[in-house]
């Protein structure tokens, strides 16, 4: 185990660890671009040089290997003139067109500027190369070769994350530049992880752009509901609106985040979000909703059933256990799902769609309930007449359904997920806007966090449940998420 | 128009790509023996070649648009290529480059209507000593001046390689 010296402090680390991650452990921090810890080492931005005694040269820092006595400076004058010199160059043709980049707020140019350099440039704004202005390459992203510094962090991750190498450098010297194959598109499941891992503004997501200004945006750390994974996220959102979804890194599951992931946010504020109730293809205001279903469930007496869901929080299956058992009093209810398991594409993507099977299976031990086999088998025998769901789940049972002509009631996000036939939909607030737990396929257990708040009436789904109940005459005393779980043991 | 490496080629690649210990090595040998075949590397080649070595496109085209020697143009019969840099310059490199300008009446990049000529400046070509220096697609000339840049255009346009005679 080497121990060296940086800046006067000692620290030992690991055999074959750089200067930059040794600075790392020591809380020294090093300027870089092309460094990325999850990607292979380039050594070609330059940004990260330091001194190392009794070398006649500044090295790199990403580039070279700790050895056993090394005393490294990063605050020197000569480190100092490096960085500068290093922006002097990196800056030389970069377009000063920071007020319409939308990474200006977010810019490792911007910030490296401000903290390493300072410097008036010397190159008049007529004698800059020009290269390739704003162009969509691929559903996500927008390229501007011009603001390029070719730290080649989006080759790397392409080539080495992917693995579909849609981009390498082209020319060479002043002309060159990022580019993929013409009239290829660069869509892979990941590509919006190259706006994140681009440290200007080249790369910049279709999605976000011009949305809003980065240093509006406030920041909500939750979790990704878009399958079994469970990767940590953090939502930034202004005003009440989210804007954009990044990845939180974490050891346990997620560096990256998948394309698909990042879009889930869409459905918070889309044009078919549900406020109101809909009965058949009528949308009534909620109260009057309510009164209807909690009709229909009483008329249907002990043939009334529930049917929990791998996409609702354990609270709100343990919300919906409550409705059957204390409210409607009835032996049908199921919390039995099982998909299959495990990361589809060797990078994030679940092979299973639902983000808390794991969940509701805990629930279907602790309660109890039917397998979803003898649920849909009473469907089809006719000893259940009405089922309450949530709108995904509804596919579970979807044939049996539609022959048996059972009453299907659920709950929507959405007016897109309701299924053909619903009789009944009530709305509740998706994950962004309320909490929730959910257990992802390798059993940990994660908290959604709201990150924006509901419209106006539209409630949680425990809520709902309650209100459910309370029409139908009984009360649940469901106050909070958690007093779903209250005498529930896990 | 769907590009097909020919079999001949594909016999000299397996040659060529036994001789390194991975098959992304041999890319360079096999750009310039296309370049050799075609006289350029057209972009249909490029995408060709990549599936052949089991390389990405983009790989292949960023090797082609770095080194300047790979034509993506289909160049003339002779390619004359005149040093520019400071041992030529100073021996009198730019008037010969007028003097071919002026000759041919075609700029830098450019090829002849006949097809017979491509000029291009290049650096160094390595021949100092012998400054000022042409290369005409393989062969160099050097110590060259007015009249002997002259006989050899003279030469070329009636089909005689002055070094292969």
């Amino acid at each position: 185990m080497p121990k060296l010296t940086i800046d006067g402090n000692t620290v030992e680390v690991a055999k074959g660890a750089t200067l930059l991650e040794a600075a790392q452990q020591l809380g020294v921090y090093i300027p870089r671009y092309c460094y990325h810890p999850k990607l292979t080492v380039s050594g070609s931005c330059r940004m990260c040089m330091v001194e190392v005694e009794k070398s006649p040269k500044l090295v790199t820092a990403c580039s070279t290997e700790a050895a056993d006595g090394m005393i490294v400076r990063t605050t020197t004058d000569k480190v100092k003139a490096a960085r500068k010199d290093v922006l002097e160059f990196l800056l030389i043709n970069h377009p000063l067109d920071c007020p319409i980049c939308d990474q200006a707020g977010e810019c490792s140019l911007q910030d490296y500027y401000m903290a390493y350099s300072l410097a008036k440039s010397r190159f008049p704004q007529g004698d800059k190369a020009r290269r390739a202005k704003r162009r969509a390459v691929g559903p996500h992203l927008v390229l501007d070769n011009e603001r390029c510094i070719l730290c080649t962090r989006c080759v790397r991750f392409c080539a080495e994350v992917t693995k579909t190498s849609e981009l390498d450098v082209m020319e060479r010297a002043d002309h060159s530049y990022i580019d993929l194959k013409e009239g290829k598109a660069l869509d892979n499941d990941y590509s919006l992880n190259i706006a994140d891992l681009c440290p200007v503004g080249a790369f910049t997501s279709r999605d976000f752009r011009f949305k809003t200004r980065a240093w509006f945006l406030k920041k909500t750390s939750t979790i990704c509901l878009g399958c079994a994974t469970g990767c940590l996220i953090e939502a930034h959102h202004h005003e009440n609106a989210v804007h954009r979804i990044v990845p939180r890194p974490n050891a346990e599951t997620n560096t990256w985040l998948c394309d698909h992931g990042r879009m889930t946010y869409k459905a918070v504020r889309a044009g078919d979000r549900l406020a109101k109730g809909v009965i058949k293809n009528g949308v009534i205001d909620l109260e009057p909703a309510l009164r209807e279903v909690a009709s229909r469930i009483d008329e249907a007496h002990s043939a009334a059933a529930v049917l929990g869901s791998p996409w609702l929080s354990v609270e709100d299956n343990a919300a919906l256990s409550r409705l059957a058992g204390d409210a409607l009093k009835t032996e049908n209810f199921c919390f039995d799902f099982t998909a299959e398991q495990g990361i589809r594409d060797g990078i994030l993507i679940n092979k299973d769609p639902a983000p808390n099977t794991a969940g509701a299976m805990l629930l279907k031990a602790a309660r109890g309930g039917l397998t979803l086999e003898e649920f849909s088998r009473r469907i089809g025998a006719g000893q259940i007449k009405v089922v309450v769901t949530e709108a995904r789940a509804a596919a579970f049972i979807k044939d049996v359904v539609k022959a048996s002509g059972a009453r299907l009631i659920v709950f929507a996000t959405n007016k897109a997920q309701i299924p053909a036939g619903a009789y009944a939909t009530l709305p509740y607030a998706s994950y962004f806007e309320t909490p929730g737990t959910f257990i992802n396929h390798q059993g940990l257990r994660r908290r959604a966090e709201p990150a924006v708040e509901a419209q106006e009436g539209v409630k949680p789904l425990w809520e709902m449940v309650n209100k459910l109940a309370v029409y139908s005459g009984t009360s649940l005393r469901l106050h909070c998420a958690e007093d779903a779980l209250k005498g529930i043991n896990f | 128009m769907s590009f097909k490496l020919s079999e001949e080629f594909k016999t000299k690649a397996a040659h060529i790509c036994a001789r390194y210990p991975r098959r992304d090595a041999a890319l360079i040998p096999l750009l310039l023996e296309l370049q050799a075949e075609a006289g350029f590397v057209a972009e249909e080649a490029m995408d060709a070649l990549a599936q052949y070595l089991e390389l990405p496109y983009s790989r292949v085209k960023a090797v082609v648009t770095f080194y300047t020697m790979f034509n993506r143009a289909p160049a003339g019969k002779y390619h004359l290529q005149v040093c520019r840099n400071i041992s030529c310059h100073m021996a009198g490199a730019p008037g010969l480059l007028a003097r071919l300008r002026g000759k041919l009446g075609i700029a830098e990049g450019e090829t002849t209507k006949d097809g017979l000529f491509t000029l291009s400046t290049v650096e160094c070509l390595g021949a100092c000593g012998s400054a000022p220096v042409i290369q005409v697609n393989e062969d160099y000339f050097e110590n060259l001046d007015e009249m002997k840049l002259d006989s050899l255009l003279e030469d070329l346009r009636h089909g005689k390689h002055p070094l292969k005679r």
